[in-house]
């Protein structure tokens, strides 16, 4: 009998070990990003850039989580003053919640391109584009809301003008995204995405919108 | 400690009961799923003569739905022509929105990377002839890897230079490519090794000639 109590509990460890290693999220996109090669666009101090992430473009995969993955092409910097996530009603401009996005920890990160813990393969270009992994947002995006996913490069700011983002070439991705002059980072619920703004392009930046 | 292995025993029953009640489900048969979108419309403009020419079709890693799947199935689409030759195909892979290949896996029809297409068999095209309003579609063998959403794909066929080839025409170019974009280019191009640079791609975000579909199974 204690020869199999301890066969059993063996067992049972086993179970329980090989079950936690199944539970991990594999990584899987949310939205489809961007597709093909990628061009640079430069000099971003002092400017936002703001990625429309469309809830009616949603791939089913159950997620509690969000991670955006961001693109540059060239600079050996990135500073960044914030970055937040708006949801909207699906097609409305107006904001119904404001999600801090963070990078480390913190909203305000800096971005060392020159590292290769952070970009692999150095020299960054648009032939070799590095791909920064922000935290993971707790929120689950939904197909009845939309989401703008804003991030403000810091003003006066010699790294920033120096710095590239990944401009997509190809049409074919559901991101889509614009950029404007100043922090738009600081509007609160009730107010609403900036009315000047088309969203006719495929985003700045934002590369793709996956559970992990 | 006797508590515990006593615990252990009831749970690890516990566990192999509902194990066992849930084996009572009939196994469903695995679906068929696409893995990215494909052509949704079919056209006759690829339609340039193919002999000696490859096309490159990227399937991108960010277009990849989700669907479960350890195997990949492509599926070529053909609109006219009588035979199709082809000398080699390929599937790169590379890192997402990268150009540098990092692996190379064989493709197959039949078990040869080299096979001939016999478009007037109605066992291979079962309504004839084929043409823009009855296109054949050929599974090629299924590639025993899963495509991940972290790297980007290239299909690459290469058409033997030889007089078949010259009438072989695709059902792409489509005003509906879904997440497939292709070009192609002179000569065998799926002769690149790991750590080689694919060719740009001169076309932009134009829908592939051949590949059609890219599906589970």
């Amino acid at each position: 009998m204690k020869t199999i109590c301890k066969l059993a509990t063996l067992t049972l460890m086993i179970f329980a070990v090989s079950g936690y290693g199944f539970s991990a999220a594999k990584a899987e996109n949310l939205e489809r990003g961007i597709i093909g090669p990628v061009n640079s666009n430069v000099s971003w101090s002092g400017y936002s850039a703001i990625a429309l992430v469309p809830g009616a473009g949603l791939i089913p995969v159950t997620s509690t989580t969000t991670v955006f993955y961001l693109g540059f092409t060239a600079g050996s910097q990135v500073d960044i003053t914030n970055m937040v996530l708006y949801t909207t009603a699906r097609g409305s401009s107006t904001i119904t919640a404001v999600t801090p996005v963070t990078l480390g920890g913190i909203s305000n990160p800096m971005i060392d391109l020159a590292s290769a813990t952070v970009c692999p393969v150095i020299e960054i270009s648009t032939f070799n584009p590095c791909i920064v992994r922000l935290d993971p947002t707790k929120i689950v995006l939904s197909a009845l809301s939309d989401y703008y996913l804003v991030v403000f490069f810091t003003a006066s700011d010699s790294n920033n003008n120096a710095i590239g983002l990944t401009a997509p070439q190809f049409q074919q991705s559901s991101l889509r995204g614009s950029y404007i002059s100043g922090n738009e980072t600081q509007l609160t619920v009730g107010e609403a995405i900036p009315s000047s703004l088309t969203f006719s392009n495929q985003p700045y930046c934002l590369m793709y919108v996956m559970n992990n | 400690m006797k508590n515990l292995y006593k615990h252990a025993t009831m749970m690890l029953m516990t566990t192999v009961l509902a194990l066992s009640a849930f084996a009572q489900e009939p196994v469903p048969a695995t679906a068929l799923a696409n893995l990215t979108e494909g052509q949704g419309v079919i056209a006759s403009t690829g339609s340039q003569a193919w002999d000696g020419i490859s096309e490159f079709v990227l399937i991108p890693g960010a277009s990849l739905m989700g669907a479960s799947s350890t195997t990949t199935a492509l599926y070529l689409g053909f609109t006219g022509g009588s035979e199709a030759d082809i000398g080699n195909m390929v599937l790169y892979s590379t890192a997402r929105n990268g150009s540098t290949v990092v692996k190379v896996t064989k493709v197959t029809l039949g078990g040869s990377s080299t096979p001939s297409i016999n478009l007037t068999s109605t066992s291979v095209c079962p309504i004839q002839p084929v043409s823009v309003t009855n296109p054949c579609f050929v599974r090629l063998d299924t590639v025993k890897a899963a495509l991940s959403p972290l790297d980007d794909y290239y299909f690459t066929v290469y058409f033997t230079l030889d007089t078949n080839n010259e009438k072989i025409s695709g059902v792409g170019q489509s005003i509906s490519p879904g997440a497939l974009s292709g070009w192609s280019l002179y000569g065998d191009q799926t002769r690149i090794g790991v750590k080689g640079a694919l060719p740009t791609n001169e076309n932009s975000d134009q829908p592939p000639y051949f590949l059609a579909y890219v599906t589970n199974q």
